[in-house]
């Protein structure tokens, strides 16, 4: 049996797979030890632990410890003169008009920062040796005292050469063998000293409290019988053993996110959809991906909190508008929608704990989409009048009745997502109509059908269970390394044997480390190279074929990079301008067998056959749907709701739904 | 009626978020797009969409300083060239101080936008530029006039077709920046930011129809104008007094003051700089609109929500009136390379006027100086030229220390990486780059700490042009709060320090260590009412030394 467990900031997902059977769980999460949320919903899926061969777990674990700053004590040391790296940051502020900004706090006090002597240059040649007698006689002395559970150490153009940090490393790991020690050039080989730094810090931040976690995590699951392979989540869309989470935790940031771009694409290739928009809308927050011919783009870089994290991870936008956002009219006149959001706590009007203010939900309960009687399965039954009375102010602000009111609300959401996805599309060249719109969480089903058409998509993927994807993108992510480097080579005749060479190196490297982790089999390899004309200091990233890159020559290299350059700035450059090489973002993949099928999880749920619904101001009637009784070559017409446990679909007048032979329900637009 | 109530409440929304977010795209690809340190590092450029007549709509929150005048700057090559006279692929270009310019180095791209032959909009972007001529490589000090501080662009109509891509006015230009590799890419970047602002606007067009689009336009500055004025409404009436000083003029004179009165009257605001210094012979000098500028930024920081969009409706509340012939209104042709310093000021002037009405609002003084730095080099194959904005450490608010080594509140300028200064340049190499002990005014809360960068020189002939202020003046602190500390540049030769001043030229030799330093902002509320613990972590992470810190405990006991 494959198990995936995925713990969230609210709910514990389990999905688990065994010869076509599916079991889906959602119990709430228990934030302050997640294992005991997740060990719940083993107990609550009724799954006996000796049974389960395949174990894939994501949680908020690292990102929490880094939100909340409860990571391990820490010590930080660089090239001397320049012990500030991390304060000093990039000398900027993120919101400009803000006379009390304060920037992004370091996740090491300054009197824990430390300086060594030594200086590399940008070619990798030592101009101040390091001497390891500053190490042992005054570094390690002070490094004693602070008792530090970790160190990260950032040395200057440690990316062109990583020899000083490994000499330090050498000697810090043979005098103060308890103490984990990250070096930056293990975790981002690229230039900019305070990005490359911030990395190290924070994965040596985390990576006492991720190690802590997953011992406990894997001794729990071994004293109650499991005996499969335990692995962990990365941002980066791949899973890696839990075993080399121990030694790089910082890919195991926002795993969440990523596992359900994963679970989507794995489903949308069910029905041969490759080229994807997906999105994710929760409670507060909606994450947008989009993915070209199976693949997630990946972003070089991400943040937490303010801080920069130089690591690949899937390129996910994220929008302030979940079916919790507020809607509000501010002193300008202007309607809004979030960023605030009503939280769980009173959470929605419609919820009758309290809330009187109105949000997303609310506008879906005063049109008629989320039935108060269907909620949650029906477990949680919705106050109507509570969400109507949460719009009469606004309504008489804008002239318009309730219903017009929570209209707009909607219409506004789907503005904010529809901005998200533009930033994934439009801003780097891709044309959303090209693309298939697949939504999941809980509330993307509801509102897909009106992006779509705000967007100009055509056709919508939704996945069976849509609301626990992102467990289901667990259990089907293969095993994923991608590594980036900084390797500075102008665009001329000699490009394609660096990038053969450095290729070569990878590979042998790649396949000795998936080897020692037991990962046999058939490796797939991808390389993406950073270019840009000699003088930007932003690179476009040009995906590579390593198949074929024995026969790459300099002018492929150049017309990939024209290419991609006027995809983004609709223009190439002048004729004449040299463009250069700046990385190398290599990727290797074990890829996963096939994938048991999927299918919707029954409700047991009466439901009546219709229900009303306002569209374009006038109330009409529309069928209702349970999404497990509608089989495969089923089709209805809207207006319709398709009702399943973990979420509904609003299928609009003018669409068409079909269950299809890949089990995910099509929903395509009937002129 | 009112142009926001000619349209859908959603469909004004969806429109007016559309605006800013092309706005915003456009700042991203010019800074992604562009070549020199001071656009792609430092992201000293802005960005802009303005409606047919001239009106800014949404900007790129870039530079606070830029973003204030491009519509101001608009109307001068407008008066030129109207509106109707453009055809498809022309474009408008100034950087003339005396025309509404800033420097010569912003140089202002505007691209009219069309839809079915009628123009509908601009897409404005504006960098500043490594170096466009003048008598010395990226920054001149001792310039005693607009003509040596490089090329005037007057307001100029050309076309794309014609004038661009290998035309005259592109070879003129070419022929007269000395690092034309990154100065050209740079204009490239420019038009590329302007190409997508405009490409967003007709898609806009094409889904709501022209009408629609003009109607937003006019209602987003409308809601900017709405919302200030509202703020400036919860301001107690009144006339209030601020005033700052410049070091010196650079040649030695005494202390510069500006002063402001600022009037609050019902949602109006009113700014008068008469009283501050006449003209001065060197850089220092402002041109108007950057005056205009950087009042309004400092109404706008300090009154309202941060999610105000900058656009000329929130100019239509504050008038500003300098006298002609002054250093916030200089006659024609004084130099104005070094502008930011004196609006700096003018910055604090109004913001030490408006504490007197909402102190709990403002900020003490902070190191508030953009500090040009810049080092030169004649290469074999031509010019190199390193040049890097500095600001300093902040002023502390009611609630909140100063925020320590950050640009001046009138800019937003990125440092750049020691690591891509170690890639681009062989004549210098960056040695230490830290935050400064002591160097934050103390308070309740204090100021934010200054810092300072050193630099080790690799090749003799190299050459320094600075221009900084706060060698001698420091940022003073308010409601009690103590004075930041002084800045200051050095060189170490063969064991001696040489001074340099704060507006000067040097010419370096191998072996020499040159260091600037940024001073720290003033303190907000007496270091006596600073909490013990907050006392203690600064000593303990070293922003405040021992010694300092008795005397702020001392300030309590007394």
């Amino acid at each position: 049996m494959r198990v995936g467990i995925e713990v969230g900031g609210t709910f514990t997902d389990l999905v688990a797979i065994d010869d076509g059977q599916v079991r889906v769980v959602k119990v709430p999460s228990t934030p302050r030890s997640p294992d005991i949320g997740a060990f719940n919903a083993f107990g609550a899926a009724g799954l006996d632990p000796t049974t389960v061969t395949d174990l894939v777990h994501g949680s908020t674990v690292a990102t929490n410890a880094i939100l909340e700053r409860k990571g391990a004590p820490i010590a930080f040391i660089t090239t001397a003169g320049f012990r500030d790296i991390l304060f000093m940051q990039r000398h900027d502020r993120r919101n400009i008009y803000d006379l009390k900004y304060q920037k992004p706090l370091p996740p090491v006090r300054r009197r824990d920062c430390f300086e060594i002597a030594e200086r590399i240059t940008s070619s990798g040649e030592v101009i101040a040796p390091i001497k390891e007698s500053d190490i042992t006689d005054i570094l390690v002395p002070a490094l004693r005292q602070g008792q530090y559970d970790a160190i990260a150490i950032c040395l200057l153009s440690s990316y062109a050469s990583a020899a000083h940090e490994i000499i330090l490393k050498t000697i810090l790991e043979r005098l103060l063998p308890d103490v984990h020690i990250t070096c930056s050039h293990e975790v981002a080989a690229e230039f900019r000293e305070f990005e490359r730094a911030s990395t190290a810090s924070l994965s040596a931040y985390v990576q006492p409290v991720i190690s802590r976690y997953l011992d406990r995590f894997e001794h729990t699951l071994r004293e109650a019988g499991f005996r499969g392979h335990f692995n962990i989540m990365q941002s980066n869309g791949g899973r890696m053993p839990a075993a080399a989470m121990r030694r790089n935790a910082i890919t195991a940031l926002l795993s969440g996110p990523a596992a359900g771009v994963v679970g989507a694409i794995r489903q949308a290739a069910r029905s041969q959809r490759s080229n994807l928009i997906t999105f994710d809308m929760g409670g507060t927050s909606t994450d947008v991906s989009l993915v070209q011919n199976g693949e997630a783009s990946l972003a070089p870089e991400t943040e937490v909190d303010g801080l920069p994290i130089r690591t690949p991870v899937l390129d996910i936008v994220t929008v302030g508008a979940g079916g919790g956002s507020l809607i509000w009219i501010d002193d300008g006149g202007m309607l809004r929608v979030g960023p605030r959001s009503a939280g769980a706590d009173p959470g929605p009007a419609c919820y009758g704990r309290g809330g009187t203010l109105p949000t997303v939900t609310d506008a879906h309960v005063v049109r008629g989409t989320i039935r108060p009687d269907a909620f949650l399965g029906g477990a949680m039954k919705l106050d109507t009048e509570a969400a109507h009375l949460a719009f009469a102010d606004i309504a008489a602000r804008l002239g318009v009745s309730v219903r017009e009111a929570a209209a707009a609300a909607i219409k506004l959401a789907v503005a904010n997502i529809v901005r998200a996805m533009q930033l994934v599309s439009t801003e780097r060249g891709r044309d959303p109509r090209d693309y298939t719109l697949l939504p999941f969480g809980g509330a993307g089903p509801l509102l897909a059908a009106e992006i779509a058409d705000e967007i100009g998509i055509r056709e919508i993927l939704v996945p069976p269970n849509p609301g626990v994807i992102s467990a289901l993108g667990l259990l089907s992510a293969d095993y994923v390394k991608v590594q980036g480097v900084t390797r500075r080579q102008a665009l001329n005749a000699e490009a394609p044997a660096m990038l053969q060479s450095a290729f070569a190196t990878f590979q042998e490297q790649a396949k000795q480390e998936f080897g020692a982790l037991g990962l046999d089999g058939a490796l797939d390899y991808s390389l993406e190279a950073d270019m840009r004309f000699v003088g930007q200091a932003f690179e476009i990233p040009v995906a590579l074929d390593t198949t074929a890159l024995t026969s790459l020559r300099e002018a492929d290299l150049a017309a990939r990079f024209a290419e991609e350059h006027q995809r983004v700035y609709l223009h190439g450059g002048e004729p004449g301008r040299k463009a250069e090489l700046v990385s190398l973002r290599f990727g290797v993949r074990r890829r996963l067998d096939a994938m048991p099928e999927v299918y919707e999880r029954p409700s047991n749920m009466e439901r009546p056959p219709a229900t009303e619904i306002v569209v374009d101001a006038k109330v009409v009637p529309a069928r209702i749907q349970d999404a497990a009784d509608l089989v495969t070559g089923d089709s209805l017409t809207g207006p319709a709701l398709i009702e399943g446990y973990s979420s509904t679909i609003w299928v609009p007048p003018g669409w068409r739904a079909t269950r299809d032979a890949g089990a995910n329900i099509l929903l395509q637009r009937e002129d | 009626m009112a142009a926001s109530e000619r349209l859908d409440p959603v469909e004004y929304a969806i429109l007016s978020q559309s605006l800013i977010a092309a706005a915003r795209e456009m700042g991203v690809k010019l800074i992604r797009s562009a070549y020199s340190t001071v656009l792609r590092e430092a992201r000293d450029g802005s960005a802009a969409l303005l409606d047919a007549a001239g009106g800014t709509v949404a900007q790129a929150e870039l530079i606070p300083m830029q973003l204030g005048s491009i519509g101001k700057i608009f109307q001068a090559c407008a008066a030129l060239y109207p509106v109707e006279s453009l055809e498809e692929d022309d474009f408008l270009i100034i950087n003339d101080p005396y025309s509404g310019g800033q420097h010569l180095q912003d140089v202002f791209f505007f691209h009219p936008i069309f839809d079915d032959g009628v123009v509908i909009g601009f897409a404005a972007s504006v960098a500043h530029h490594l170096d466009v001529s003048g008598g010395s490589p990226g920054l001149n000090p001792n310039a005693m006039d607009l003509y040596a501080e490089g090329l005037i662009i007057p307001p100029l109509k050309l076309n794309m077709k014609r004038d661009w891509h290998g035309g005259g006015f592109q070879r003129l230009l070419r022929a007269n920046v000395r690092v034309p590799q990154q100065t050209m890419g740079d204009f490239d970047a420019q038009i590329a930011a302007n190409n997508i602002g405009a490409l967003r606007v007709r898609e806009l067009v094409q889904r709501y129809g022209r009408e629609k689009v003009a109607l937003t336009m006019a209602a987003l500055q409308d809601y900017s104008e709405t919302r200030m004025r509202a703020a400036i409404r919860a301001v107690p009436d009144g006339i209030y007094y601020g005033e700052a000083v410049l070091d010196d003029d650079g040649l030695g004179s005494p202390p510069l003051p500006v002063r402001a009165a600022v009037t609050v009257a019902g949602d109006s605001i009113s700014v008068d700089f008469t009283g501050s210094a006449p003209q001065v012979r060197t850089n220092l000098n402002a041109p108007f609109a950057s005056v205009i500028s950087a009042a309004v930024s400092c109404v706008k920081a300090a009154l309202t929500d941060p999610d105000i969009p900058f656009n000329d409706g929130s100019l239509r509340p504050i008038s500003v009136f300098a006298p002609k012939g002054s250093i916030l209104n200089p006659n024609h042709p004084a130099p104005v390379r070094a502008r930011m310093i004196s609006v700096s000021r003018a910055w604090n002037a109004v913001m030490r006027a408006l504490a007197q009405a909402v102190p709990e609002r403002v900020i003490a003084a902070g190191y508030d100086t953009t500090t040009s730095f810049c080092l030169s080099y004649l290469e074999p194959h031509g010019w190199s030229v390193y040049l890097e904005i500095f600001g300093g450490g902040y002023g502390a608010s009611i609630e909140k220390d100063g925020c320590d080594a950050v640009d001046n509140p009138l800019s937003n300028c990125s440092n750049t990486p020691v690591e891509a200064t170690d890639q681009d340049f062989s004549f210098f190499r960056i040695s230490r780059y830290a935050l400064e002990t002591d160097s934050c005014g103390a308070g309740e809360f204090r100021g934010g700490a200054g810092f300072s960068r050193s630099y080790e020189i690799l090749k003799d002939g190299v050459r320094l042009a600075i221009y900084s202020d706060r060698f001698t003046q420091s940022a003073d602190g308010i409601f009690g709060g103590g004075a930041g500390e002084h800045g200051g540049c050095t060189i170490m030769r063969d064991g001696q320090a040489i001074t340099v001043r704060s507006k000067d030229a040097v010419e370096l030799r191998l072996g020499d260590t040159v260091t600037i330093t940024l001073g720290g902002g003033g303190g907000y509320g007496s270091p006596a009412l600073r909490s013990e613990a907050s006392l203690l972590r600064d000593v303990e992470d070293g922003f405040v030394s021992a010694d300092k810190a008795r005397l702020w405990a001392q300030a309590a006991a007394d």
